[in-house]
């Protein structure tokens, strides 16, 4: 994907080996990250993500739908993630499906929780209307604009603040139906609910190049990589989700140790992002 | 219940209640027994035979209670003449699942996702550059699914790629574990799959001691995943002997 000479390797690996990257970083800063938020008008809320050059937009839109049969008291969240054809030209067609889907899941995988919900980012029982009738279907749709590494982070970030971004319109259900028939619901086009994200994960990926490993990798950078581990961490220092990338095996002691530091850097991320996602809103509310 | 009923005017609704009781509350007591009567940290007996299918170039079967598995792998053979040059050998793998392999017919989870599930844990394993400009596939087919699937997968899978006389460092074995309230439960079956907490799989390489790959889902405190990895890389040791046993097997009844 990125064609380096041998001399760039070096020079790359050379410099993580000695905490002083390309860029001028340290092995375990970020690149400056900048929020925009309210960039759809059509979606219930939306927001732009930049790390470094890394660009990324996400979505959310409500719809009012019907529960599983078997989580009648729950609401659905469904992620998918699109790589446009503009980032790279590899993603024309059906090229970027095999890494949308990846990244999907991954996110699904971070952001969701298990079975049970223990650990999701999002409460699905927050989304319910009507129990075993109505209920709202989250649709999260995220699009990599521009791809220079790092992506699954950014898309993590660009979820959590389109969420933070979130209107749910409110809904009124008509107490006269009877209990048997579809209900009659009224959504409100004024009054909006806030959606609650302090229980959203920030996705950290590390990554391994050499001995050591980097947080928030570029494009040439990843090229170098052995292999990648991206920790869902909330803000009660819980691990939501882990997935790892990349063919090398890793020792469990390496793996423990990155997962404590991704623990340890997802702090700082989580109060950057959420002091940036606060600029945009008010940023928003002052052009309004 | 009957008096609840008759306070109420409607016959039947549903309310959270009445679901939630579905969901046994057993599962946080310390002497629940897991529905096949094994202790939690018990996995399933595993029946693993090699040479399953003829026409494959390799091919291993797997049991482990009641998921059961067949993989079988074709070539190394010419890739496809739309891939572009390649020195290192590519891996195709699929997954997928009979229609009867689920409760309901048909409903299996995403093949799409299980099947590059599959690919990344085996990729590192195998020695891709003794084969280049070739495509080996790894077909697996789920005869029946009954709990933790995919690791059945990955580790019969690597039996049959052995079988196919495919280079690789290491065999691969995997395992998962299911955080069920506190408790930590070994090789869950589908009904203990459905009500958990979280889910830890590894992938490993049991006698390089490698990670090949990791999947959590769920929330985890950071000793929680450390005593789950152990129990899971004691786990993928074990398993690995046996795999080995069941290569040496195969391999002095055909010398006979």
């Amino acid at each position: 994907m990125v064609g380096l000479s041998i001399g760039e390797k070096h020079f790359i690996q050379g410099g993580i080996a000695q905490d002083l990257r390309t860029d001028g970083r340290k092995r375990l800063s970020y690149r400056p990250i900048s929020v925009e938020t309210g960039v759809i008008a059509q979606a219930n809320g939306s927001a732009r993500v930049k790390m470094g050059k890394t660009e990324v937009i996400a979505s959310v839109k409500a719809e009012l739908g019907r529960p599983s049969s078997s989580a009648p008291d729950k609401g659905k969240v469904s992620i998918y993630i699109d790589c446009s054809s503009t980032a790279a030209p590899q993603y024309e067609g059906r090229g970027g499906e095999e890494l949308s889907m990846e990244l999907s899941a991954a996110l699904r995988q971070c952001l969701l929780g298990g079975k049970s919900g223990a650990g999701a980012g999002i409460n699905l029982s927050s989304l319910a209307i009507v129990d075993g009738k109505v209920c709202w279907d989250l649709y999260i749709d995220g699009l990599v604009i521009n791809i220079d590494g790092n992506i699954l982070d950014a898309l993590g970030a660009a979820i959590k603040a389109a969420l933070s971004n979130t209107g749910i319109p409110k809904v009124n259900v008509s107490s006269t139906a009877p209990s048997d028939d579809q209900p009659e619901v009224d959504v409100s086009d004024e009054e909006f609910l806030q959606f609650d994200t302090t229980a959203v994960p920030v996705i950290v990926t590390l990554t391994k190049v050499g001995r050591h490993y980097i947080v928030d990798a570029t494009s040439e950078e990843e090229s170098q990589m052995s292999s990648a581990v991206s920790v869902s961490v909330n803000r009660g220092g819980m691990i939501c989700g882990l997935t790892k990338r990349g063919g090398a095996g890793l020792d469990p002691s390496v793996i423990l140790d990155m997962i404590s530091v991704g623990k340890h850097v997802s702090e700082q991320l989580m109060n950057k992002l959420d002091s940036e996602i606060a600029k945009a809103e008010a940023a928003m509310e002052e052009e309004s | 219940m009957a008096a609840k009923g008759g306070a109420a005017p409607a016959t039947y609704s549903p309310s959270p209640t009445t679901y939630k009781k579905k969901r046994a509350p057993i599962f946080t007591d310390v002497d629940w027994v897991r529905p096949d009567g094994r202790d939690f940290h018990h996995c399933r007996p595993a029946f693993l035979r090699t040479g399953a299918v003829n026409a494959a170039s390799g091919s291993a079967y797997a049991e482990f209670g009641n998921t059961k598995v067949i993989v079988s792998i074709f070539g190394p053979r010419e890739s496809k003449k739309a891939l572009m040059y390649s020195d290192t050998g590519r891996l195709n793998c699929n997954v997928s699942y009979t229609t009867f392999a689920t409760p309901v017919r048909g409903q299996a989870s995403d093949n799409k996702e299980i099947s590059s599930q599959l690919h990344k844990s085996l990729e590192g394993a195998i020695m891709l550059d003794t084969f280049p400009k070739t495509t080996v596939d790894v077909f697996a087919l789920v005869l029946e699914s009954g709990g933790c699937d995919l690791p059945v997968v990955i580790s019969c899978a690597s039996l049959a790629l052995a079988d196919a006389g495919i280079m690789m460092y290491d065999l691969v074995a995997a395992v998962s574990v299911s955080c069920l309230g506190k408790n930590l439960v070994i090789d869950p079956v589908s009904e203990e799959e459905n009500y958990q907490d979280g889910s830890l799989t590894i992938t490993c390489l049991p006698s390089r001691n490698e990670v090949s790959q990791l999947t959590i889902t769920g929330e985890w405190s950071s000793p929680k995943i450390h005593e789950g990895m152990e129990l899971c890389l004691d786990a993928c040791a074990k398993l690995g002997k046996i795999m080995r046993s069941c290569l040496k097997e195969s391999a002095s009844t055909s010398q006979e």
